[in-house]
């Protein structure tokens, strides 16, 4: 033991030494956490509490259906709905040019006399329904074809994300079905009070009779709202910890390329006390990493409008899963930094392979939108155990038994890739001849 | 092997897989107690091999070399602790100061309290650092540097000392003042094994010397008597550019 803490504070030496590497070390996993926890939440959340993407919309109906649309749209506080460029009423031409141009990435043109062609369509339903039931109005007919359809132009900027655009797509067709289904039932309503003038039937509104209730079943008492926040902290920070490798690879090839190793192998000291020193060192870097990243979540993101991350109460749970997982990336860097021979090879294979393993661990695309063969994939990669342990504690609650199946694969890929690494330095010490 | 034998190495071997010739060719030599041998040889001739083989490094690939009578197959971790290593390259933590290298190694020998403190003072007024030992390596000159990486190597007062080059690239005084140091330890008891490309040094520092080329011994003994054998060669450089060649080496 009193050679791994000589090693230890050997290491410590070092790092402390270059204080404006720590500080990048603490300081730039939290604003990365920040900042693309920030990109996501007003890119992609549904929960947004102002107006996010900006909507060309051309409103040639000038009439109730147009206007219902461009109010609905608005309602909906998800778009910003842009009639005129500097007093200019944006035309369709204008409309297409800027999404073209992807100046706009959506554009929505409501054609002349859709609400005209829509009432005549709805006239000519409730006129069958009505002689169905032997009670025809010829004048309900008047000016009706049969092929009065509205199309409503939608123009994509091709470098709108497909996930994005059948969202919008959705959003549309639903608030169009409800202006439909309003104007059926008005309609309707109209057409029976002819019938029945002597009941003065008033207008009634129609309601909604489905209403949509979500619930998240969680461990805890008080549950858990999912919000972008409980998602992206999380998968930052098991990306920004696997990140240590980068230093700590850099450590090690160093250490060789100064020659320390060479004479450290001639010491009577083995691998395994000078990798553990660093392990140790690094461990604590990683730790507080988290847990300035997890503050972070806590405590920043609400000041920029965003809802604060929960984290639960099972912080025994949180704090063994946050070495466990620090571990694990320490181990792999161990390994890269032992296997690669320059810096070059080091930054950039450890640099790509952690994007790979957090693209394919779930970190990004959750798992269970992947592929049969992704899914497979995925429970190999150690940022999904990690990520999987923390969405189980901030997310279900769970306790740590329930965790223990992704801690025992981290601390399994900790131990067989630190050994590899010394078995590997054994066999090959780190000499040229 | 005889009772004086500190190093005793026998048909010594090295093939290096991917490589078309033997680095090291059946090599046997004993370098005895008390004695300073140089490893002399150009570049590519088997020193480096010859001497990480010795340090335990890595294997060979036939022979036997025994250590203060410890197989260096079966006994590393013993021969561990009484061998001490100067590599070629300053082997230190550029960002830790002198007193913070050596402390680190010294541990690693094993070593800690008043005793690792009174032989780094002890070493380090001896090369005239005690004034440098609180600042950073990295502010050293080259002399200095290769001074504090002969103390790494001295700290738990090994009985076989290995030296790879380690005067290369520094000033008159600081080589001199190594060169002295030397000459003191071996009386003190430690045996030496000296490689420089500095055939002069070699001749006045050296015991006996072997010369090496192409993984064999082409030449063995003391300096002097070397030369006195090979009249035609005025000196033990002389000798060595005529047993070895004058084409360059890669």
């Amino acid at each position: 033991m009193f050679k791994y803490f000589a090693a230890y504070r050997k290491e410590w030496l070092i790092l402390i030494r270059d204080p404006a590497g720590l500080v990048l070390l603490f300081l730039m996993p939290m604003v990365m956490v920040v900042v693309l926890s920030m990109v996501q939440e007003f890119g992609w959340s549904t929960v947004s509490r102002e107006p996010q993407v900006p909507v060309l919309f051309v409103n040639n109906d000038r009439d109730s259906v147009g206007d219902k649309f461009q109010t609905g749209l608005n309602e909906a506080r998800i778009f910003t709905l842009i009639s005129e460029i500097d007093s200019v009423p944006v035309t369709q031409e204008m409309a297409r040019q800027m999404v073209l141009e992807g100046t706009y990435q959506i554009a929505v043109v409501i054609p002349e006399r859709t609400s005209e062609r829509i009432r005549a369509k709805i006239r000519l339903l409730v006129n069958k329904t009505m002689t169905s039931l032997m009670m025809p109005d010829q004048d309900l007919l008047a000016g009706v074809t049969n092929n009065d359809s509205v199309e409503i132009l939608i123009y994509f900027d091709p470098a709108v994300r497909n996930s994005f655009r059948n969202a919008f797509l959705s959003a549309t067709k639903e608030f169009n079905a409800k202006i439909e289904s309003r104007m059926i039932f008005e309609t309707f309503q109209e057409e029976l009070r002819k019938y029945f003038p002597q009941f003065n039937m008033p207008i009634i509104d129609y309601e909604q009779s489905v209403y949509f209730t979500e619930i998240f079943p969680s461990g805890v008492e008080e549950e858990l709202l999912p919000s972008t926040t409980q998602h992206n902290v999380p998968s930052w920070a098991i990306f920004a910890m696997f990140f240590i490798v980068v230093p700590l690879t850099s450590s090690i090839i160093k250490e060789r390329d100064e020659g320390n190793l060479i004479r450290l192998m001639t010491i009577p000291v083995s691998y395994m006390t000078i990798f553990l020193a660093k392990v140790g060192v690094y461990l604590v870097i990683c730790f507080f990493q988290f847990v300035l990243m997890v503050l972070a979540g806590i405590y920043i993101l609400p000041l920029f409008n965003m809802p604060p991350l929960e984290i639960g109460t099972h912080y025994l749970a949180i704090a063994i899963l946050t070495i466990a997982s620090s571990l694990a990336a320490l181990g792999y860097g161990i390994l890269l930094g032992t296997l690669s021979k320059t810096h070059q090879q080091a930054a950039a294979f450890g640099a790509v392979s952690i994007v790979v393993m957090a693209a394919v661990g779930g970190l990004w695309v959750p798992v269970y939108l992947m592929g049969s063969v992704m899914k497979h994939v995925a429970t190999f990669s150690p940022l999904n155990w990690a990520h999987a342990g923390f969405l189980d504690i901030f997310l279900r609650g769970s306790t740590l038994k329930d965790i223990l199946p992704e801690l025992i694969k981290l601390f399994v890929f900790f131990t067989v890739t630190i050994s590899i690494a010394a078995i590997y330095r054994t066999i090959k010490p780190p000499i040229s001849t | 092997m005889t009772a004086l034998s500190a190093i005793a190495i026998r048909e010594l071997t090295k093939f290096y897989k991917g490589s078309e010739e033997l680095a090291i060719d059946h090599i046997s030599l004993d370098i005895n107690k008390n004695e300073i041998f140089g490893l002399l040889g150009p570049n590519g001739a088997g020193k480096t091999t010859t001497i990480s083989i010795l340090c335990g490094l890595f294997p060979p690939t036939e022979g036997t070399v025994t250590i203060d009578r410890l197989d260096i197959r079966t006994d590393h971790e013993k021969i561990k602790h009484i061998i001490g290593i100067v590599p070629q390259e300053v082997a230190l933590y550029p960002t830790l100061t002198g007193f913070e290298n050596l402390r680190f190694f010294g541990n690693m020998y094993g070593l800690r309290g008043k005793l690792l403190k009174s032989r780094m003072d002890e070493y380090l007024s001896r090369f005239g650092l005690e004034k440098f030992a609180r600042k950073r390596v990295v502010t050293y000159s080259g002399g200095m540097k290769r001074r504090v990486n002969l103390i790494a190597g001295l700290l738990h007062k090994p009985k076989i000392l290995f030296l790879d080059e380690p005067t290369v690239g520094i000033d008159v005084q600081s080589r001199h003042v190594i060169l002295e140091f030397l000459r003191e330890l071996r009386e003190t008891g430690t045996t030496i094994i000296y490689t420089s490309h500095y055939m002069e040094e070699a001749e006045k520092l050296c015991d006996r010397v072997a010369i090496i080329d192409s993984g064999r011994i082409i030449a063995i003994g003391n300096p002097k008597e070397l030369v006195e054998k090979n009249p035609e060669f005025k000196n033990l450089e002389n000798l060595f550019l005529g047993l070895t060649g004058k084409d360059l080496r890669d």
